[in-house]
């Protein structure tokens, strides 16, 4: 075994001799307790690709460089060097991210289902779109996930939203890069998911900090979700950042209300051995402020903040115990500025009303980017948007409205504002919406089911003083998405499950109505007494 | 070969039309027509009968057939139930809570903050609803609180209600408490958040009053407008509900679990859910289940229920019995869904396309408690959270006879629609008698004398009657208006004959003031009546398909009576008949207490079973009276 590994790590180092480039890869835990007794976890695995720029999009039709990676994962790699993709970031998510009880997540993109989106140069010889739709299905065969079916009819690109977080590289001066957006709220993610997951990790799930992520206990999470983010940042090359987040509840196994947490508890697991290709891997555990109990003892704490340097150990395990048992508090410290509920509403199934309750908690003025995607079958009354304080219509809280209308069949419509909400307030927002007529080929297999809509994304705007909305300057002025809830519409669904009965009254219906008013149109009526000889 | 061909020959020879086709279809068709009208009052008699009979027949137990699950994916009765003793300690905790709270008599407000604090310490969101009602008969005014667990790993869109108001619907929610299902419910919220297996957000509502509650809970939650409601907004929002289970368990223990399914205006909820409940009652919980508060004949504990006047070797025969079962199951469904009421706190949600029903508790000494109901309830949240879509395969169209038998459609509604038919067939020989006049004379040619019989038109004054038949139904609306009034409300014993012989006076006028007749034109009252007995029979037909027990209770009144209307020969017959038709038409004001209660429903739940009664009930039968005092 030791002598397979020392064989192992001369390779490594044989082969970044030949190939030139640097990689690294790194990985961390953390873990917090939360207000509501719960515990967020999440995996960050990062590796780098030093020294390689993206592929410029104008030489696709030329030969690629030969890809030759160490740590760095070639499944993902290919994928991205044949669609000449800048930057990509791919989450799928499970549950409802509670941002009033868990406060900020991690990793910011937490929006219900699977959520796409991709910067890609322009100038190549094949379409942005195509190169999009490549890659759609492309990710879908490798992560096992229904990407494809974020086609046109789902794609949006909302600039003022979404801005690169790496840099976008300039070919011979021109850093024309677009945006695409899809995401899809109806995605199940599950083991199918993990599985390749795992296997872009240099050490799969078979050592070092992946090795917690045991399907059985992840996926009993009160939320789960995978992200994989890429960028380029520059100098140091190509970041790849797989991550996994999951809030867990030590209180519901817990008989005696206590919410004590190790390692094996959340994850049925403990660290056998450390990945030998990390170069760093680190467990951070957030310190609470009552009296708590850890072991073993932290190599490092910073502030709140208590680390262990696992590589190199050989069998790891982490456990916080508190002395006391938990009690549930009827209200919580948020550290997120609003909190917003969503919903549609309305009996029918032709119209509807898209609401928000958006409240500000903070005692200062709170500027926000609001933006909707939607589906075209929910189609908005634009001019029924009001914004409501305390009852009153305001008309100063909702500015620089960008719209594009949806068009039917094919484009959703992307709906992105700037909201100002005053110091501590509720700000209700409404419009009604019309719920389209869908063809019947165009209802999904569970049609009873209804429609699942993608969550809004609401921003909050951190320094207004920039009035150029650009990509560089969004990425300073706008802080972390809010993702709301996911809506499911009902709209107009015929009884799939009686096709024939319905084909048959119809046809039947339409042929006596035909052949009656037919018969009428086209006969000539005659009197003929009954003993009179019939005229030839 | 040849034979063969020599025998099709003969064969066809023998049904070839000796003369031309076109004149033996027209004879054949004219021989049916006229055997068809010589015949049309025997017809009629025939399917008045038929119809009467097959109504008779509803609750005989060669009808229908045995319940069955239609969506596959509820999977009732599958699971292992987790909830024990444990957690009925822990309702019997939550109960002494509500009844130190009952005993210090807190008000509403107080009542939902306990409850909202209690589902805060469970660790789940909660809120508290304000809300009032503003009414003739009294405003209302309470305060709901409700919780809702988070699905876990769910996308927070789809969600099921688990609810119990505080007044339990025991004679019809008269002031009974349910204490025992609010402390289910509280007792539940406790249990179900320790499974992480829930698909669909849980909601808890703890509704005030008996209806009025949930009611106005409902409509905020779907954001429906209603004007007399003042409602504070829900703070707490989740998903589209599907499905919603009313708990109601007002007395110490339980023999029976009853069903109770009727809501409002006469919608009933998808059968797949009263199936999967009742086979999880008996097979996971073993508790016996009825329909409503009756019990089985076969129940040793049940006091005989068969008329008196049966002799006694016919009332302990088990047919009787069991028919007399059936027909009271069928009379109580009658009773709600003619009348639009809901028959407990479910019936509220069907306005909103959940399908919802109420598990009562039927009272007794023994022997099941908090134990069963919570694994049959748990279960059942188990089999609603199987659900992908909503409940859409099964029936919405049922009578159901006894816990596990019902009536398909098909089987009940063909007993009002016979009875339509035949008023309509009346309705248009009248017409047809309006138009021609028969005369007959007898013609003497010389040796014989024949008789001669002529057929000549006759004008219908068809604007007149048409005034007539508005008067009357602007006459109903009037009264409807007036009813609603709070001056009618508080004087009721004064203003019912008031308003019952200003009625009854309207018709005389119309019959004095005019009458365009001239010579050689159709009786008015003939006219009417065809125009009366064809919209009354198109309106039951209408009404089968959206509340067939109302459409059964109109052809019980309407099919004999206005199909006999008519001014007789004597004036003393004429006017009993036409005060016998207003008595039908108006006697329901009398009913004091009926009638308040279906203004109220009127008002606060929009049951459109007063306004029908008054818009479209009485005016039809003030036209029959009309018809009897008009001259003939």
């Amino acid at each position: 075994m030791r002598l397979a590994l020392c064989w192992f790590f001369l390779f490594l180092v044989g082969c970044s001799g030949v190939y030139g480039h640097e990689e690294y890869f790194n990985e961390n835990l953390k873990i917090s307790s939360l207000q509501d007794g719960r515990v967020s976890t999440t995996f960050s695995f990062e590796t780098i690709l030093k020294g390689v720029p993206p592929r410029d999009p104008r030489l696709l039709n030329a030969p690629d460089s030969s890809q030759h990676y160490i740590v760095f994962p070639l499944a993902l790699g290919q994928i991205l060097r044949e669609y000449a993709v800048t930057e990509l970031h791919l989450t799928l998510n499970a549950g409802s991210w509670n941002y009033e009880r868990w406060g900020y997540p991690e990793e910011s993109g937490v929006g219900t289902g699977a959520e796409l989106w991709a910067w890609m140069g322009a100038g190549a010889p094949m379409s942005i779109d195509d190169r999009w739709q490549g890659l759609r299905n492309a990710l879908a065969g490798l992560f096992c996930a229904s990407l494809g079916t974020l086609d046109e009819q789902r794609t949006t690109s909302p600039t003022h939203s979404y801005f690169p977080h790496g840099i976008l590289p300039s070919w011979n001066g021109s850093s024309a890069h677009e945006l695409r957006h899809g995401s899809m709220p109806s995605e199940h993610v599950c083991t199918e998911n993990l599985t390749p997951f795992l296997k872009l990790l240099p050490c799969k799930s078979l050592s070092g900090i992946a090795s917690l992520l045991n399907p059985h206990r992840i996926f009993d999470a009160d939320w789960h979700g995978l992200g994989i983010h890429v960028l380029w940042s520059g100098e140091s090359g190509i970041k790849v950042r797989l991550s996994f987040q999951g809030v867990m509840d030590p209180l519901r196994p817990s008989i005696s209300q206590k919410r004590d947490w190790s390692l094996e508890s959340l994850f049925g697991r403990s660290i056998e051995r450390s990945c030998p290709a990390a170069n760093s891997s680190n467990i951070y555990v957030t310190l609470p402020s009552e009296a708590y109990n850890i072991s073993p003892e932290p190599s490092k704490i910073v502030g709140q903040l208590a680390s262990y340097d696992i590589l190199g150990d050989k069998s790891f395990n982490v456990a916080m115990k508190w002395p006391r048992s938990f009690q549930y508090s009827p209200s919580y410290e948020t550290s997120v500025p609003i909190s917003v509920v969503r919903t549609l509403r309305g009996a029918t199934q032709a119209s509807g009303k898209l609401s928000l309750v958006i409240s500000n908690h903070r005692s200062t003025p709170q500027s926000l980017v609001y933006l909707e995607t939607m589906p075209w079958l929910v189609q908005f009354q634009l001019h029924t948007l009001h914004a409501r304080v305390d009852g009153r219509i305001r008309d100063d809280v909702i500015s620089n409205i960008s719209y594009m209308a949806p068009v039917p069949h094919s484009r959703p419509a992307t709906f992105q504002a700037e909201l100002r909400l005053a110091p501590r307030s509720v700000t209700h927002l409404t419009m009604d919406v019309d719920k389209a007529f869908l063809r019947y080929t165009e209802h999904p297999p569970d049609a009873q089911r209804g429609w699942d809509l993608p969550p809004a994304v609401l921003i909050p705007i951190l320094s207004d003083t920039e009035d150029n909305h650009t990509r560089s300057s969004n990425r300073q002025r706008l802080g972390q998405p809010i993702y709301t809830s996911t809506l499911l519409v009902d709209v107009a669904t015929p009884d799939f499950s009686m096709p024939y009965n319905v084909i048959i009254f119809t046809c039947s219906l339409i042929a006596f109505i035909f052949g009656s008013v037919f018969n009428l149109l086209t006969r000539k009526f005659v009197v003929i007494g009954p003993d009179q000889p019939p005229e030839k | 070969m040849h034979a063969l061909r020599t025998a099709v020959l003969k064969f066809k020879q023998r049904f070839k039309p000796k003369q031309n086709a076109t004149i033996t279809r027209l004879k054949r068709r004219k021989a049916a027509v006229s055997l068809f009208t010589r015949h049309l009052t025997h017809l009629m008699i025939i399917l008045l009968a038929v119809g009467y009979l097959w109504l008779l027949i509803l609750p005989s137990s060669r009808l229908g057939r045995g319940t069955y699950m239609d969506e596959n994916a509820l999977q009732p009765a599958q699971v292992n139930t987790y909830w024990n003793w444990g957690d009925v300690n822990a309702a019997d905790r939550y109960l002494e809570q509500l009844e130190s709270l009952r005993d210090s008599n807190a008000t509403s407000h107080q009542r939902s903050q306990f409850l909202k604090n209690e589902f805060l310490k469970l660790g789940l969101a909660s809120a508290t609803q304000k809300y009032s009602f503003i009414s003739n008969q009294g405003d209302i005014h309470g305060s709901n609180a409700y919780a809702i667990l988070a699905s876990p790993r769910g996308p927070r869109n789809e969600a099921m209600v688990i609810s119990a108001s505080w007044l339990s619907r025991s004679g019809e929610g008269n002031g009974t408490l349910n204490l025992r299902g609010v402390s289910t419910v509280l007792a539940l919220a406790r249990f179900l958040q320790n499974y992480s297996l829930w698909a669909k957000d849980i909601i808890f509502v703890i509704s005030d009053g008996y209806l009025d509650g949930m009611h106005a809970w409902l409509k905020v939650y779907h954001e429906t407008q209603q004007s007399n409601l003042d409602a504070e907004p829900l703070e707490l929002a989740s998903g589209v509900i599907w499905t919603a289970l009313n708990i109601d368990y007002p007395g110490h223990s339980f023999s029976h679990l009853g069903l109770f399914f009727e809501g409002l205006n006469g919608r009933l909820p998808n059968q797949d859910l009263l199936n999967s409940v009742q086979r999880i009652a008996r097979y996971t919980g073993q508790v016996p289940v009825t329909v409503y508060d009756h019990l089985d004949w076969r129940d040793s504990s049940k006091q005989s229920s068969e008329p008196s006047f049966l002799p006694s070797s016919l009332r302990h025969n088990s047919e009787v019995k069991e028919f007399t079962y059936r027909a009271r199951n069928l009379i109580r469904n009658f009773g709600y869904q003619a009348k639009g009421r809901a028959s407990g706190v479910h019936g509220l949600y069907h306005q909103f396309r959940i399908d919802a029903i109420t598990i009562f508790a039927v009272p007794a000494t023994g022997p099941h408690g908090f134990h069963a109901l919570g694994r049959i309830v748990e279960s059942s949240l188990r089999t609603m959270n199987n659900l992908l879509e909503r409940l859409h395969a099964s029936f919405f169209f049922y009578l159901l006879t006894t816990p596990d038998r019902f009536m398909k459609i098909g089987n009940y509604l063909p007993s009002a629609v016979l009875i339509s038919v035949a008023m309509i067939f009346r309705g248009l020989r009248c017409w047809v008698d309006a138009g021609w006049k028969l005369n007959q004379r007898i013609k003497d040619d010389g040796d014989s004398s024949s008789d001669v019989i002529t057929w000549t038109r006759r004008k219908r004054h068809v604007l007149h009657v048409l005034t007539i038949m508005l008067v009357t139904h602007s006459l109903g609306a009037a009264i409807f208006l007036s009813i609603q009034s709070s001056l009618f409300l508080n004087n009721q014993m004064f203003f019912v004959p008031l308003i019952t012989l200003a009625t009854s006076l309207v018709p005389f006028v119309i019959s004095r003031v005019s009458d365009p007749r001239d010579e050689g034109s159709a009786p008015i009252w003939l006219v009417l009546k065809a125009l009366n007995l064809c919209s009354a029979s198109t309106v039951i037909s209408t009404i089968t398909v959206l509340n067939f027990s109302l459409a059964a209770l109109l052809a019980v009144t309407l099919g004999l009576s206005l199909s006999f209307s008519g001014p007789s020969h004597s004036k003393l017959l004429s006017l009993t008949k036409y005060i016998l038709y207003v008595f039908l038409a108006l006697g329901w004001l009398f009913f004091y207490v009926e009638t308040r209660e279906a203004i109220w429903q009127w008002e606060i739940l929009s049951v459109w079973f007063a306004p029908f009664v008054c818009l479209v009930y009485t005016p039809l039968l003030l036209q029959a009276g009309t018809v009897c005092i008009l001259s003939s």
